[in-house]
């Protein structure tokens, strides 16, 4: 499918959940291969499962069975402290609701990751600073999450996903939280932001709009991939 | 409304039972609340009852009134009229006389003597005699019965012959103890026991003879209160000195007063305790409802509805909680009786105190109410819009720290502090006592929230201006405390109650014990010596010293009989004073001392200094206050003839056991070259005092061996069972507390999920994450420790020095401790509510955005 090395793979994936009587299939055989630098959106109806395959490739959960290679590590049986620290260096999320801390300002949110990741302090508030910049938040750095709009909170969340310079950016329906002009300020950072930082993307959403800028949309139904479609981004 | 209450506690209980198990804290909290209070309850009645038995016993009576008059005819009418009502009466005649055995040789011996009605006296208790009989069999006209240091100077044995008066007996028995030897007014010296009508034949009942009356009363079943009879003795016998069996022995008196004030307060605290710890279990149990409320809202359900659904939840709790609290108080007393018998040597009174449960059920439900109002009250502060946006500020609880802040929150405050205030009157049965307890908690809040807020405020300031840079571990943790939104201050103001509550039972019950151990102090004299002459003292301490035996070194005080005659010139005879007051123009004993004794309190002027030449006296307070004495005033006494002038310079009472207490002591100057005996005591093992008592008789026969060992060991055993049964209250208290401690921070719990899956999420371990939580638990347990250990000494203080007349010393180690021991059991709380969510899987969470 592509020449270029992939830095997130998947293999015959699937995670089913028991709920007391029955078993609940959510995603059956699932294998996905994407390159870097790439930008993917993963559409579907809801309960299609496509978050869940956002949250197996993050390492967010354990799979059911099958392997899921990030960036050349395979994580299938890493235990949950090995699987954080992957997720510290490789990935960057974007959530629907935010999941900025409360106790922490909008810089020490930004900061956060690379704190955990051990990272000296005084060039990390320089690289916060300058991310707050650049999602326009430059002057809210000692606001709390309380203080701030969503809008702006997305933001914020936005800049710390990029923080440690992580090679893969995941992305839950980012804007379905906000009204359609912050939905768009916010997505045109985050594809402004991720070619910046030459960042691979991992955008679930079912909002075809947003899914339309991406280089490729992967369509799931009923825990399966139904349609995998590379599309030609010249703008 | 359209809610029909039943549908409402349909509702209700569906809630309940679908988190069953969530609730099961609450249940929990409130049991234990419950289940202290029915217990405490249960127990202090038990003791009341049995301390109220025993002292009734020392005085053999409910109530004794004496005087040295017989009553007049009119007097026995009005006594008569009071028996009508329930109050029976019996008199006890005590005088001095001469007695012998009937030889040729007999020597006569001066005994004192004490006629009773062998029908009625005892009321309680029993006179134990040897060989093993009744009083009424031992007792006839014919007979006496006395002590064995009687029978030992007459030298008969049981069944002789004695003389007293015009009079021949036969001595019946050996009194091995009676119930009221300590409150007798002549109970110093050789006792011997005779009905009233071999009283009347030894004709020594003349007028003019110096004789002791004392009635004792029994206050039957059906008859008047305590306070009702006594009013109406005095009334009967206006000269006479009544006192009831609450103040029969000045040693027990101040314990049980203590004991019973001090046990209403800890019944109090385990259930505020245990309210706190369901009021912040319902608030968060709310929290994680108000997406369910939203729904209900947005499906159209009124606020009034739905705080209709969750209050007929909490009273369901409360309810549930309640008869859990009774069974588990029911299945303490079921599984520790025979403990409990042990080691209190009362009788626990087991089966169902239906009363104490309905009062336990019926106050576990109010508490629960009362501090679930501020939630259930912030109910219509939700609004639906929540379950379309999320991340909007939590509603604060308007309770705890915002007091001073909006309207509403006063007048909930309000509401709960009247409604404790009026609990807490209904089970002290003392307003006075719930007046200390509300507006304790009420500045206790008040502080509480103030000083949390303040040290939030500081902690976040310091962050953002401090010049170093925190290690971001530090940082985090303590970022955690002034979160916005957070319950930071919440807990610290809850959390430093509970610690407040606990450390104050703690102070206040080593505080008490101390206090009660010294009234009686172990080294009091059992065995008193009277009639020492200066010559004997000496090898008479020798002779006592190489006893077996012995406890503590003896002690001989001078006693000299002196007649005070004038003050600052004035006679004292023309004084107009009545009643007992009288007894200050008698004849009394005045002693010396050089230096001030240990038991003796200066309460006004000073002690002289050991090398004083001058005559100066120092005078008890009571006696300074009947005789309008004050230090500088002058007194002048009459000892045999000679008049002895005397400066005051003190006024003093006596603290603990007071046995032979003088109210003027001298320095020796003033007394030097007057006639002079010593009287004084040691305290023995009580096996040994028999073998003590024979050998000084044998070898100083004047001297008079008075042995009230027994009597001595019962009022010990009660005190030590005072102390006993506070301490063991004690720690049930502060079990509440720890488990409320815990419940706090394990309170937290719901809001750390979210927490540790984001930064599980932006890669944080394990290990770090427990690091942050670790900062955050042990910041926050120190300061609740701190602040509550302060508030603790201040409110042990007011209540110690206001409620209990006890003293109060600050115990700045006590304070140390408690600071470490919160610090560490908020950690541990803390984990032990967060371990589980360690290994939260993030996507679990997420995912329910």
């Amino acid at each position: 499918m592509s020449i270029l090395p992939s830095i997130l793979a998947a293999r015959n994936l699937t995670k089913s959940l028991d709920s007391g009587s029955h078993r609940v299939e959510i995603l059956r055989g699932i294998d996905l291969e994407i390159p870097a630098g790439q930008f993917v959106a993963i559409m579907g109806a809801s309960g299609s499962g496509k978050s869940t395959l956002l949250g197996l490739l993050a390492g967010l959960d354990t799979a059911t069975s099958g392997t899921i290679v990030i960036d050349g590590v395979d994580i299938t049986g890493l235990s949950e402290d090995k699987l954080a620290l992957v997720r510290g260096r490789k990935i960057g999320f974007v959530f629907q609701s935010y999941q900025l801390l409360p106790t922490l300002t909008a810089e020490e949110n930004v900061l956060l990751p690379h704190e955990l990741a051990g990272g000296d302090v005084s060039a990390g508030i320089a690289r916060a600073r300058s991310l707050l910049d650049s999602v326009g938040l430059g002057d809210r750095l000692d606001h709390y999450p309380v203080q701030l709009s969503g809008g702006e909170q997305q933001r914020v969340a936005l800049a710390r996903a990029f923080m440690v310079k992580p090679p893969i950016l995941m992305a839950d329906e980012p804007t379905g939280n906000l009204d359609s002009v912050n939905g768009a300020h916010v997505l045109d950072l985050l594809i402004t932001l991720n070619q910046r930082e030459g960042t691979t993307l991992v955008l679930v959403t079912h909002d075809i709009a947003l899914a339309s800028r991406a280089d490729r949309i992967v369509t799931m139904r009923d825990g399966a991939i139904v349609a995998d479609e590379l599309r030609d981004q010249a703008a | 409304m359209r809610l029909s209450l039943r549908t409402a506690g349909r509702i209700a209980w569906r809630e309940t039972r679908s988190s069953l198990t969530k609730f099961l804290f609450v249940v929990f909290a409130v049991a234990i609340g419950v289940g202290a209070l029915a217990g405490v309850r249960g127990f202090s009645e038990s003791v009341r009852a049995m301390l109220n038995s025993e002292s009734r016993t020392i005085m053999a009576a409910d109530l004794s009134a004496r005087q040295f008059a017989p009553p007049k005819p009119d007097q026995v009418a009005q006594l008569d009229q009071l028996g009508s009502r329930g109050v029976d009466r019996t008199l006890i005649t005590e005088t001095v006389s001469m007695a012998a055995a009937i030889t040729p040789d007999a020597v006569p011996v001066l005994v004192s003597i004490k006629a009773v009605d062998p029908a009625k006296y005892p009321y309680y208790g029993a006179v134990k005699l040897s060989p093993e009989m009744a009083l009424s069999q031992a007792l006839t006209p014919e007979t006496v019965i006395a002590g064995e240091d009687v029978l030992i100077r007459l030298g008969v044995k049981v069944g002789d012959p004695v003389r007293l008066g015009s009079a021949d007996f036969r001595m019946a028995a050996i009194v091995i103890s009676e119930p009221d030897r300590m409150s007798g007014s002549l109970n110093v010296g050789l006792r011997m026991m005779i009905s009233r009508e071999g009283f009347e034949r030894t004709g020594l009942m003349q007028l003019g003879s110096r004789a002791a009356e004392r009635y004792l009363f029994k206050i039957e079943p059906n008859g008047p209160s305590m306070e009702e009879a006594r009013s109406a003795i005095l009334e009967a016998l206006p000269e006479a000195r009544v006192i009831d069996s609450r103040e029969s022995n000045p040693l027990i008196t101040r314990g049980l007063d203590q004991a019973t004030t001090f046990l209403s307060l800890i019944s109090l605290i385990a259930l505020i305790v245990g309210a706190i710890g369901v009021g912040m279990a319902m608030y968060a149990h709310l929290q994680q409802k108000m997406d369910n409320i939203a729904v209900m809202k947005s499906l159209g359900a009124t606020s009034a509805e739905i705080i209709r659904i969750y209050t007929i939840q909490t009273l369901m709790l409360g309810l549930l909680g309640g008869i859990a609290g009774i069974l588990l108080g029911r299945a303490v007393e079921e599984v520790f009786p025979s403990l409990i018998n042990k080691i209190f040597e009362i009788k626990a009174t087991t089966g169902w105190h239906f009363d104490a449960a309905v009062q336990g059920i019926s106050v576990g439900m109010l508490t629960t109410l009362l501090f679930t109002l501020p939630p259930l009250v912030a109910i219509r502060k939700i609004r639906p819009a929540i379950i379309l946006r999320r991340g909007m500020p939590d509603t604060k609880l308007p309770f705890r720290g915002r007091i001073a802040a909006a309207r509403e929150p006063v007048f909930l405050g309000a509401i709960m502090l009247l409604g404790l205030d009026g609990i807490a009157g209904w089970l002290a049965g003392s307003a006075r006592v719930g007046g200390y307890f509300a507006g304790g908690l009420f500045f206790s809040l008040i502080a509480l929230a103030a000083v949390a807020a303040l040290l939030l405020r500081g902690l976040r300031l310091f962050l953002r201006r401090s010049p170093v840079r925190l290690p971001s571990l530090v940082r985090q943790g303590f970022a955690n405390l002034h979160r916005q939104g957070n319950q930071a201050q919440s807990i610290l103001v809850a959390m430093g109650l509970g610690v407040m509550f606990t450390l104050t039972v703690y102070l206040i019950q080593s505080s008490l014990v101390d206090e009660i151990i010294q009234t009686a102090p172990p080294g009091v004299p059992n065995v008193y010596l009277v009639g020492v002459t200066l010559e004997q003292s000496a090898p008479l301490k020798q002779l006592i010293a190489s006893q077996e035996g012995v406890l503590t070194a003896p002690q001989l005080s001078p006693s000299v009989s002196a007649r005070l005659v004038r003050i600052d010139g004035q006679d004292v005879a023309s004084r107009p004073m009545k009643g007992f007051a009288r007894r200050y123009l008698n004849t009394r004993a005045i002693t010396w001392e050089n230096d001030q004794p240990g038991n003796i309190k200066v309460v006004d002027g000073k002690w002289w200094k050991p090398n004083t030449t001058e005559p100066v006296v120092s005078v008890d307070e009571d006696a300074a206050k009947t005789l309008d004495i004050r230090p500088e005033s002058v007194i002048e006494m009459d000892v045999s003839g000679r008049i002895i002038k005397t400066r005051v310079v003190a006024e003093h009472n006596y603290e603990g056991a007071r046995l032979a207490p003088s109210d003027f002591v001298f320095n020796e100057p003033a007394l030097a070259g007057l006639p002079v005996v010593f009287n004084g005591g040691v305290r023995m093992q009580p096996s040994s005092a028999g073998a003590l008592q024979r050998a000084i008789f044998s070898k100083y026969p004047t001297v008079t061996v008075v042995n009230v060992a027994d009597v001595l060991q019962t009022v010990q055993q009660i005190i030590d069972q005072i102390a006993l049964v506070i301490r063991f209250l004690s720690a049930f208290a502060i079990l509440a507390g720890a488990i409320i401690l815990a419940a706090s921070v394990a309170g937290t719990r719901f809001r750390r999920i979210r927490e540790v899956v984001i930064l599980k999420t932006l890669g944080g371990t394990r290990h770090h994450i427990a690091r942050i939580f670790s900062i955050e638990f042990l910041t926050l347990g120190a300061v609740a420790g701190l602040m509550g250990g302060l508030l603790a000494s201040a409110f042990s203080r007011i209540l110690l020095t206001r409620l209990l007349d006890a003293k109060f010393e600050l115990d700045a180690r006590a304070i140390l401790v408690c600071v470490a021991l919160t610090a560490l059991l908020a950690n541990v709380a803390g984990w032990f509510a967060s371990v589980r969510i360690l290994s939260q899987k993030p996507l679990e969470v997420l995912r329910e955005e």
